[in-house]
């Protein structure tokens, strides 16, 4: 049950001041003191004093003070593939599926995409260079835009290898370019090197 | 003093006849040297009246419009023989009524007598009174007597400088001050006068012919000269100076200068002074051809006194002005209907005759014999002149043929197709046959092609005419166009004034004083300019025609240059087209493809991502080294396979930019030698691992190019030659040539080899010779785009069974 409600937990976005005593395994007096001191940052309820506490900020406090962030993080990564194929799509959840820390959602196209790294906040997007509405590089830059995806790992996929448009998207954000057909095994070995796992 | 002469040769050009002679053929003798300055200024002044009276034709009508209004203002004949012509045109007069007309007039009586008694009537010397002369003669003589006596009276008025001296009278040519014998014309007029009335009275059977008729319109034939002389004494000198010296018609001159001839000038006066129509008409038209001649009553009249005139010109007695004499006396008295085979008897008994007509109108009193040995000299001095004129003539036509023989010789000796420099030559040759050795040079516009420089060619010659030296100058700004060069005085003139610097560019420092310039000319100006120091020169007239073949010679291996010049560069533009039209069509090509290509890499990219990414699941899933998981990691290695090729064939239809960097060859090197061994490690196909040995020969240099290409080239090149199963490896030689600015590396194998059909595909896309086409073919064909982006080049040299050898050639600057 308390593995359960962990594992609620590790989703979760926002904190009560409870859960981060719970996950940081230390005191909600503590918690409290962290919180009204300001060395961890968060926001009150509207109209009451309950405190609360975003997931990024929590995670930082716990990197900050060497808290391990296992129970966080420990869960399974979201990885979201954005592919106009559907082959494709089916092939990359086959071979991320070996592995069972990951957890993937597919997109179809740039909008989808746009959408599910909103919902989904995954830690690592496969992204085909050319997709039918919006260019890989567009969507890099997009979510380079936007601080609460600044964790988010990149990986370009394409059939078509042009060193001046890898550089490219290498500028603009992507933190890998791996070119169709690929090496399963390979592919998956990049990936938790991305993830740190 | 020759140099004195030929300037006015020049000047004087209009009249054709004034040029040529002097300066060049024999002058006549008998006038001497004293004479010479006299009769060059004469002529000068002529050249000058000559150019006025030329200058527009408005101004010479009213020139000619003033000399007849000072013709009708001429004194009118005195009354008594206004008197007597109408009296004797009257056939109701009596003798009475003309005797005493001219009984009025004792000196007029005195002279009528001694007419009488020297006439051929006047056989008896009794006729001592006016009445019996006019019974013995009858009216008609009495009255050409009168007129006779009265109209040379009023003619010979004393001259007011007093020049007509004794002594240069009779001589039957103007005097030195130019001025008109009188006495010499007086007794031509008489001789022509009894002459035409010998003829009339030879036929007596013709009624339109009276001999006393004949007698008047002789003598007064000529009067019109006396008319001009008159008004215009200074022109009718020079008149007869230029009939002179040119042996020629008188009345040709008259129109000349003055603008009309003896002819009408007499016509104006006769009428003025109402002279019978029939004289009028003798004095109008006897000079003109008998056949041209109205149809008039008395044709034969005219036609008499033009044949008495002939005949008295021909006897060379007295002087006229005419010196033409064309015609045969015989022939023209058959065309007149007379009987020619008295005409000899009739000269006989002119002299004679003219002996005592002269006495009695008081022009001379010479004696037959004398007057005969007069005539017959004058004929000599005639003949003299005539000679000379004929000297003149030969001299001008023998430099005339010998221009003639240059111009051929000129022709001949030309090639179609020469260029400038092999015609100015001929011209500086043909110059030295022609004018005489001695200096020459000939100065023409350079390449015209080039339009920025004005440069000219300046080639000089031997005196032989042997090319000396011959360069391009810059002519100072200064300097005017060759092509407008105009020199009016082509022959002399001198080129201190025009080109004074061009000594600087002309060997052996000639005296610039002593070379004149001789314009070339062409259809459209100056083609080039004959640099001499002849003194002396033919005339202007008979070099023209030479140095406008020069000219033209030079002109059109100008313009021959100029075209096999645009030819060339057509050709070569062609050439430049036909390659840039191959390249684009192969751009094209390649562009297509390239653009297939890459539609192809995304396309079939993904199919193929899923087939080997599925065959890589699959294999994890079977048995480990079992068949179906070697089934499928081949499915996977030749998906990747099939990738590699479109990925190459986009690489080969729009190849990468090339980045430059300063770049160790040898390092470079070391890099294509592992490039291969991953290459043959990771396709086994080199896998019998032939040996690599390589070659320095000499300091390898540091080259600004792109090592990730070249080094791929070269490893294309040496994975070749692994592959043609060399019996013993495969060499890699590496030569920098320092003047070639090249950079050679020959990939050496005695391998298989290839043959004509192999080699001259070795360097298309996909071609390969290898059974079952294990790799793509698209080595070399990369190979030598990457090498061909650094502006380097592959060749290919191989024989079956013995091996080949590829030399890659990159220029060491190959940006420059």
């Amino acid at each position: 049950m308390a593995t359960n409600q962990m594992g609620d937990l590790t989703s979760k976005m926002i904190f009560t001041t409870g859960e981060a005593a719970d996950l940081c395994k230390i005191s909600q007096q503590t918690i409290i003191r962290c919180f009204d001191s300001g060395r961890l940052r968060g926001f009150r309820v509207p109209g009451s004093r309950f405190r609360r506490i975003p997931r990024e900020e929590l995670i930082r406090f716990m990197k900050e003070n060497s808290i391990p962030t296992d129970l966080l993080e420990g869960g399974k990564r979201r990885i979201l593939i954005v592919d106009d194929d559907e082959q494709i799509l089916e092939l990359f959840q086959d071979v991320l599926a070996q592995d069972e820390r990951f957890e993937v959602k597919t997109a179809q196209t740039g909008y989808d995409a746009g959408l599910l790294t909103e919902q989904f906040r995954p830690d690592l997007m496969i992204l085909d260079y050319m997709l039918p509405d919006v260019n890989g590089n567009v969507v890099c830059r997009t979510v380079r835009q936007n601080p609460a995806m600044a964790g988010m790992k990149i990986i370009i996929v394409s059939g078509v290898v042009n060193q001046d448009e890898i550089d490219e998207l290498l500028r603009a954000g992507a933190d890998d370019f791996v070119k169709k057909p690929f090496n399963t095994e390979k592919l998956l070995s990049r990936v938790t090197e991305l993830l740190a796992l | 003093m020759t140099q004195v002469h030929a300037l006015p040769e020049h000047a004087g050009t209009p009249a054709p006849h004034s040029g040529g002679g002097v300066g060049v053929g024999g002058r006549p003798s008998r006038r001497g040297t004293r004479a010479a300055p006299a009769a060059t200024l004469t002529r000068r002044r002529t050249a000058e009246a000559l150019a006025q009276m030329s200058g527009n034709d408005a101004s010479q009508a009213r020139h000619i419009e003033l000399i007849l209004r000072q013709i009708d203002s001429l004194p009118t004949l005195p009354v008594v023989a206004t008197r007597l012509l109408s009296l004797t045109a009257s056939d109701e007069s009596s003798a009475r009524d003309i005797m005493e007309v001219v009984s009025a007039d004792q000196a007029l009586t005195a002279k009528i007598l001694a007419l009488c008694k020297q006439s051929d009537r006047g056989v008896r010397t009794d006729v001592m009174s006016v009445d019996k002369a006019v019974v013995l003669l009858g009216f008609n003589a009495i009255r050409n007597a009168v007129l006779s006596v009265q109209v040379v009276g009023m003619f010979d008025r004393p001259e007011p400088d007093g020049a007509n001296k004794p002594g240069a009278s009779g001589t039957g040519k103007p005097n030195d001050a130019g001025h008109f014998d009188r006495t010499a014309f007086w007794r031509h007029s008489l001789a022509v006068a009894i002459t035409a009335e010998f003829i009339a009275a030879a036929h007596p059977g013709s009624a339109d012919l009276p001999p006393s008729e004949a007698f008047v319109c002789g003598l007064l034939h000529d009067i019109g000269k006396l008319a001009i002389d008159y008004v215009l004494p200074k022109s009718f000198s020079r008149i007869l100076e230029l009939a002179d010296l040119n042996q020629g018609n008188i009345s040709e001159f008259e129109r000349r200068i003055v603008g009309i001839d003896h002819h009408t000038a007499g016509k104006r006066l006769a009428e003025q002074w109402g002279l019978p129509h029939r004289l009028q008409d003798c004095i109008w038209l006897h000079g003109s051809n008998y056949e041209t001649l109205p149809r008039l009553d008395h044709r034969r009249m005219v036609g008499v006194v033009g044949l008495a005139d002939l005949m008295v010109r021909r006897a060379h007695i007295g002087f006229s002005g005419n010196h033409v004499l064309k015609q045969d006396p015989q022939e023209l008295a058959r065309k007149i209907g007379l009987d020619a085979s008295r005409l000899d008897s009739i000269g006989q008994r002119v002299h004679e005759e003219l002996e005592r007509r002269s006495k009695a109108l008081g022009l001379d009193d010479k004696a037959s014999r004398d007057l005969f040995i007069q005539s017959i000299q004058q004929a000599n001095q005639a003949l003299g002149r005539l000679n000379a004129a004929l000297d003149r003539r030969g001299a001008m036509a023998s430099r005339q043929a010998q221009i003639l023989e240059a111009v051929t010789a000129f022709h001949s000796g030309a090639t179609p197709g020469s260029g400038v420099p092999d015609v100015v030559n001929s011209v500086a040759v043909s110059a030295a046959g022609v004018l005489g050795g001695g200096f020459y040079a000939v100065v023409c516009p350079g390449d015209k092609s080039d339009e920025r420089t004005r440069a000219w060619l300046i080639s000089q010659f031997s005196d032989q005419g042997k090319p000396m030296r011959s360069h391009l100058i810059e002519p100072p700004p200064e300097a005017p166009d060759i092509m407008s060069v105009d020199l009016h005085q082509p022959a002399a003139m001198n080129l201190m004034g025009i080109l004074p610097w061009i000594s600087d560019h002309l060997e052996g420092a000639p005296d610039l004083r002593s070379i004149k310039m001789l314009p070339l000319s062409c259809g459209w100006g100056t083609a080039a300019i004959l640099l001499h120091d002849r003194p002396m020169l033919p005339p202007w007239q008979m070099l023209a025609p030479l140095a406008a073949t020069w000219g033209s010679a030079i002109a059109a291996a100008a313009q021959h240059d100029g075209a096999r010049r645009l030819g060339e560069d057509l050709a070569e533009s062609n050439r430049a087209l036909a390659e840039a039209q191959d390249r684009l069509l192969r751009n094209e090509s390649l562009t297509r493809l390239g653009e297939m290509a890459a539609g192809a890499a995304h396309e079939m990219n993904n199919p193929l991502a899923v087939i080997s990414g599925r065959a890589q699941l699959l294999a994890g899933t079977l048995p480990v080294n079992s068949r179906e998981q070697k089934a499928a990691q081949t499915v996977c290695e030749q998906a990747h396979r099939l990738s590699d090729l479109i990925t190459s064939l986009r690489l080969y239809a729009d190849p990468p930019k090339a980045v430059r960097q300063q770049t160790d060859m040898g390092i470079l090197l070391d890099e294509a030698l592992k490039r291969v061994a991953r290459e043959v490690r990771e396709t086994r196909d080199g896998g019998k691992g032939a040996p690599v040995d390589l070659k320095i020969k000499s300091k390898l240099p540091v080259v600004r190019l792109d090592p990730d290409q070249i080094s791929q080239a070269i490893a294309e090149l040496i994975l070749n030659a692994v592959q043609a199963q060399p019996k013993t490896g495969v060499q890699v030689i590496v030569q920098a040539d320092k003047t070639a600015k090249q950079l050679t590396i020959q990939v050496v194998d005695d391998g298989v080899g290839m043959d004509g059909h192999t080699l001259a595909h070795a360097m298309d896309p996909f071609f390969s010779s290898k059974p079952a086409g294990r790799r793509i073919g698209m080595g070399l064909p990369r190979a030598q785009q990457l090498v061909s982006t650094h502006s380097g080049w592959i060749q290919l040299r191989s024989a079956p069974g013995v091996g080949t050898t590829a030399t890659l050639t990159l220029p060491l600057d190959p940006e420059a």
